[in-house]
């Protein structure tokens, strides 16, 4: 057990100096791995941060009930009490009219505006937070409650979260099928590069071999090379989409702003980062496995 | 005790060409044998499939007691890190220093490194290359080149050394230094089997000669 540890911390320390030793070779497949995985990661944290934001507007939907001038508070209570019963409503507010100008006006700043009026142009009306439930179901609710005895309408604008929603998700289908296109880059890449680095040193391999080195002792080496260069790579995308994030902030902020909403990219997780290692830590180390493979198995044969 | 056994051991090739032909002999243990015949006899052929770089067609071959022919792929790293090659082509790697080409038996057996070093060392001076130790190869002569091969060869102290035309390309002064080191290597306890085509050579030493010819013994 020890004596595989060794081993192990052999083959790592020998990979490390190729790494060190050819500069410019490392650099480049670094680089070419590193833009396969920026790719789907900034696709990935562009739908991200636009979920969380849709979320926060639209998860929990609110309808309006305004309810018609005619009614007297018996038809509120009445309304009320269905309300309070209604299976599908989780919380109801009543807001009177009077309390609904007020609020208007400080809102809007629109002192004086009473005196212009004569009336409250206002009517009563609930703000109904219904239960969670997908989009159908609310748009079925909707309709129930617009068909209220002394209901004026009913306000509900579900169109645009559905279309927000349906875009997220094709976002997200889309972060997954390139995900794996260039998972499947990270594999190649790696493969290729192993390949050549492998032909390079296939005297020594050859000799070695002749010598008593088991495959798995050839192997390690460029496994571990492999290794290291997906976690550098996805290091370096994951700076890189930090340094993007940085960068495009503040022209977000300012868009959103516009429309009186705080939006904003947000950097991978710490979680999220790690994730992102494992994953391209295993996938060029598969390239590796599967270079080395069968470049061993041509040797044999040969 | 016999470290190297042939039981009716033929080995032939696409085309139908048998480099070994139905042989069957003994090496004991601690044993020096010469191997001699004229190029294309089998005796390349026969070391090799001590070694399991060529498996036998019929017939098995037992190192120390394992069958060689019927050692699976994985297997074979471990039987060869208990044998010294010395090839006749050398097969140094011309990309590191001699004391590279050296330690990398150790390095593939896993030596702690500390050990390593003085064993290569130790094993180039016996061959008298200690002082060439930072040299690159590709400097060294000839018999420079072959004496590199042989430390590489004993540096992790293998139970059985074999040896192919180890003198091939040399004088015969040089032929006879050559010699002498595998006796005492053989000396130390290390089955020894070389291989050569210069039976004077062999004659000096007094050991046992097995003549090979067209694969079989010669009579």
């Amino acid at each position: 057990m020890n004596h595989l540890l060794y081993l192990h911390a052999r083959a790592a320390r020998q990979a490390a100096l190729t790494l060190l030793r050819q500069p410019l070779g490392s650099l480049l497949s670094l680089l070419m791995l590193a833009l396969a995985l920026s790719l789907p990661l900034g696709l990935y944290l562009t739908v991200q941060s636009l979920a969380n934001w849709g979320s926060r507007l639209a998860t929990t939907p609110q309808i309006t009930l305004f309810m018609e001038a005619a009614a007297d508070s018996t038809d509120l209570q009445a309304t009320a009490q269905t309300l309070k019963q209604h299976a599908l409503v989780a919380h109801s507010q009543f807001v009177p009219r009077d309390e609904a100008l007020k609020a208007l006006m400080a809102r809007n700043k629109l002192e004086g505006l009473t005196e212009g009026l004569g009336e409250n142009p206002l009517p009563d009306a609930f703000v109904i937070t219904p239960k969670d439930m997908p989009p159908e179901a609310l748009e079925r609710l909707h309709k129930e409650l617009s068909g209220l005895t002394m209901v004026e309408s009913a306000q509900f604008d579900a169109g645009w979260a559905k279309k927000l929603f349906s875009l997220i998700q094709l976002g997200q289908q889309l972060t997954v099928v390139l995900a794996c296109v260039f998972g499947g880059a990270l594999v190649l890449i790696t493969f290729n590069t192993i390949r050549l680095q492998v032909l390079a040193r296939r005297d020594e391999i050859e000799v070695s071999k002749l010598i008593g080195a088991t495959n798995s002792f050839i192997r390690r080496p460029f496994m571990y090379y492999a290794l290291y260069q997906g976690a550098l790579a996805a290091l370096l995308a994951w700076a890189g989409s930090m340094w993007l994030i940085a960068m495009a902030n503040p022209a977000i902020a300012e868009l959103a702003r516009l429309y009186n909403e705080g939006a904003a990219l947000r950097p991978l997780s710490l979680s999220e980062g790690g994730l992102l290692l494992l994953v391209a830590g295993v996938l060029t180390t598969l390239g590796a496995r599967l270079a080395t493979g069968q470049l061993l198995r041509q040797m044999e044969a040969d | 005790m016999s470290m190297i056994q042939f039981d009716q051991v033929t080995k032939s090739y696409p085309g139908g060409i048998e480099a070994i032909k139905n042989l069957s002999f003994r090496v004991n243990k601690g044993e020096m044998v010469f191997l001699a015949g004229h190029s294309g006899a089998g005796k390349s052929t026969l070391l090799k499939l001590i070694a399991g770089i060529e498996r036998a067609t019929t017939g098995n071959v037992l190192v120390n007691g394992q069958n060689v022919s019927a050692l699976r792929a994985a297997q074979l790293p471990y039987l060869r890190q208990h044998i010294g090659l010395v090839f006749q082509d050398h097969k140094i790697l011309f990309d590191r220093s001699v004391f590279e080409n050296v330690m990398l038996p150790l390095d593939i057996i896993g030596f702690d490194r500390k050990e390593s070093v003085k064993r290569v060392r130790a094993a180039l001076d016996k061959v008298g290359l200690l002082k060439r130790e930072k040299a690159n190869p590709i400097g060294l002569s000839g018999g420079e080149q072959q004496r590199l091969c042989i430390a590489r060869a004993v540096v992790h102290r293998p139970a059985i050394l074999l040896a192919d035309e180890p003198t091939g390309n040399l004088d015969r002064a040089y032929s006879l230094d050559i010699m002498e080191l595998f006796r005492s290597f053989n000396q130390v306890g290390v089955t020894v089997v070389v291989s050569a085509h210069d039976e004077i050579l062999m004659a000096d030493y007094g050991q046992r000669i097995i003549r090979l010819a067209h694969g079989q013994f010669a009579t």
